[in-house]
């Protein structure tokens, strides 16, 4: 390559530069601001700020213990639904890899993964909301397990896709089926993969709202553990305190971004561990 | 090879005993579809096409009421087209940035900084948009653009709130810069070694050698537009925080407006109260369904033609 000081050169490396810097300072700028005005909230409240229930409008600044609950009992429902449906389609893509209904899934995956997410939260209200009568914390979790599925089914095939043929290979000349092959030798090798596909499921449920507007209920005057009862998840607190013209729900709502964006930072991190490139 | 040998019945069996787990995702797929059909029908048959081509918001709860998706659809392309305008520039420069102008260390933390944004919950970018982005707009921008510029009809009318189609668009690039690049850094760092050999034997200088190198994955640029389009498209309670909410139709980007996805987070709760609206809704739903799979069909074809291209060579 010729000389670097070419004029025209620098020129579009310095739209580039600028347009980049351009592109990454709202990122800053939402760290910044969910540090600033949220921090204060929650140091002021203290203790108070996670357990009490919902506030009075223009009362005080605390009280999301039953979005906290919520989105802990969403977490652990969607995973459990998602999580095992997600891992063995993942299972049968790789390992039938040759069989049309293989691709299929493949495909019908893929899709699933581009659908708006309001339209999941409208599909479980038309399947278990209006035939149960009531919003619950299940139904959320289960519209929370259909939006996770492809990410998590996604990454976990293409790990096992990348366990070198070589070792598949010496698993049939021992005499292995298919299941031995895909549990004794694909699974174990590609298990850094399946353990970061879990947990891009979880923080993708973790920071959805779409689902949850039409299914559990946004229920934040108990704290409930029943999960067939309504509730409240942080995200969907965030959106309805944000609308309202009172301030305290405003100061509760950059709260609780505060503490969604450090769960958030927490899963993140835990997924660096194992790899260097997220792709949520 | 073991492919060629018929399978041994236990891996029939093992083959039988995952297909309930697929099932789960494809059913998923088909339910959604024959249910958004199912419940939108009433209100296709009460308004036939009208339905997605008249603007009109009249519900009432002792009869059917008058309903039409005009405005909102319009917003939602309206919205998208202004998302991926930014967004593909901004997106394509971070791609030069990361892959051609920087030492790895640098380049490890942008690109981490870029998964961090493509990861961070819908939610937070609605947040920061209707409470920071929003002000910051109306302040700084939407109104000097109109004093200066203001003969354009696209920004002829007074900026009021600062809640608008351009403020949505706005939002929808920033959330969609990061997905995009993803989408095209990964079909460029499939370019093979030859070409980018070739590529720096026949360039005369670093701007031919990166305009050769892009040039290489226009189909995969296109795709990542198209699947950005979509999901700028199907994005809801950001868009719900800071677009208005309003059925009234302008020319002009300033003005408050609506999003099929922004029409149902806001309406769907109060639909049950009226007769027909929350199958016009579910109609709405269709329509997102239906662009979304089309858009994701053809921006998959497209990245992989990017691929292959590359392949072939």
């Amino acid at each position: 390559m010729s000389s670097s000081l070419d004029h025209k050169d620098l020129f579009l490396k310095i739209i580039v530069a600028v347009l980049s810097i351009v592109a990454l300072i709202p990122v800053f700028s939402i760290v910044y601001e969910l540090v600033i005005r949220g921090l204060p909230v929650i140091t002021g409240a203290g203790l108070k700020f996670f357990t009490k229930t919902a506030p009075a409008p223009g009362d005080r600044l605390y009280g999301i213990g039953p979005a906290l609950v919520g989105t802990v009992e969403l977490a652990l429902i969607s995973t459990a639904i998602g999580i095992p449906i997600a891992f063995f389609t993942g299972v049968l893509i790789e390992t039938f890899r040759e069989s049309r209904i293989s691709q299929i899934v493949n495909i019908i995956a893929k899709s699933l993964m581009e659908i708006p997410t309001v339209l999941i939260g409208m599909l479980v209200y038309i399947l278990l909301v209006v035939p149960t009568k009531t919003f619950s914390i299940i139904s959320g979790g289960i519209a929370l397990a259909l939006v996770m599925m492809p990410y998590t089914l996604t990454y976990i095939e293409e790990s096992l896709n990348q366990v070198q043929y070589k070792y598949i290979e010496a698993g049939y000349g021992l005499g292995m089926n298919k299941k031995q092959v895909a549990f004794k030798v694909m699974v174990p090798i590609a298990k850094r993969g399946v353990v970061v596909g879990i947990l891009i499921g979880i923080t993708k449920a973790l920071g959805e709202t779409a689902p949850l507007l039409f299914t559990i209920g946004a229920a934040r005057n108990t704290i409930n553990w029943n999960p067939l009862e309504p509730g409240d998840a942080i995200p969907l607190l965030i959106f309805d305190y944000i609308q309202s013209p009172y301030d305290n729900m405003k100061d509760i709502a950059w709260g609780s971004a505060l503490v969604l964006f450090v769960l958030f930072a927490i899963l993140y991190s835990s997924i660096r561990l194992f790899v260097k490139r997220v792709r949520i | 090879m073991d492919n060629s040998v018929p399978p041994p019945r236990e891996d029939k069996i093992f083959l039988y005993s995952l297909l309930p787990f697929a099932s789960v995702i494809i059913a998923a797929l088909i339910l959604l579809g024959i249910i958004l059909l199912d419940t939108s029908l009433p209100a296709l048959k009460e308004y036939g096409i009208g339905l997605f081509m008249r603007n009109v918001w009249k519900p009432r709860e002792d009869g059917p009421g008058e309903y039409g998706l005009l405005a909102p659809i319009i917003g939602t392309l309206e919205t998208a087209i202004i998302a991926v305008i930014i967004a593909l520039p901004m997106s394509l420069s971070l791609l030069i940035l990361t892959e051609e102008m920087m030492p790895n260390k640098w380049r490890d933390l942008v690109s981490t900084l870029i998964d961090v944004m493509a990861g961070l919950p819908t939610i937070l970018y609605g947040l920061w948009g209707i409470e920071v982005l929003i002000p910051f707009l109306r302040d700084h921008f939407m109104s000097f653009l109109h004093e200066k510029i203001g003969f354009i009809p696209l920004l002829s009318c007074q900026p009021l709130s600062g809640s608008s189609i351009l403020a949505a668009g706005m939002l929808l690039s920033i959330m969609i810069i990061p997905f995009i690049y993803v989408i095209i850094r990964e079909s460029y760092s499939t370019i093979p070694q030859s070409l980018v050999e070739a590529a720096i034997a026949y360039s005369s200088g670093w701007r031919h050698y990166v305009k050769f190198k892009i040039g290489l994955i226009k189909p995969a640029l296109l795709g990542g537009l198209l699947l950005g389009f979509g999901r700028a498209a199907g994005e809801t309670v950001a868009v719900a925080l800071v677009i208005g909410n309003s059925f009234h139709l302008s020319s002009c980007i300033f003005a408050p407006g609506y999003t099929i996805s922004s029409l149902i987070a806001n309406q769907f709760a109060n639909s049950m109260y009226y007769p027909l609206m929350s199958s016009v809704l579910f109609a709405g739903g269709l329509f997102l369904l239906s662009t979304g799979l089309a858009l994701n069909y053809a921006g998959v074809k497209l990245i992989r033609r990017s691929r292959k291209l590359c392949q072939a060579v």
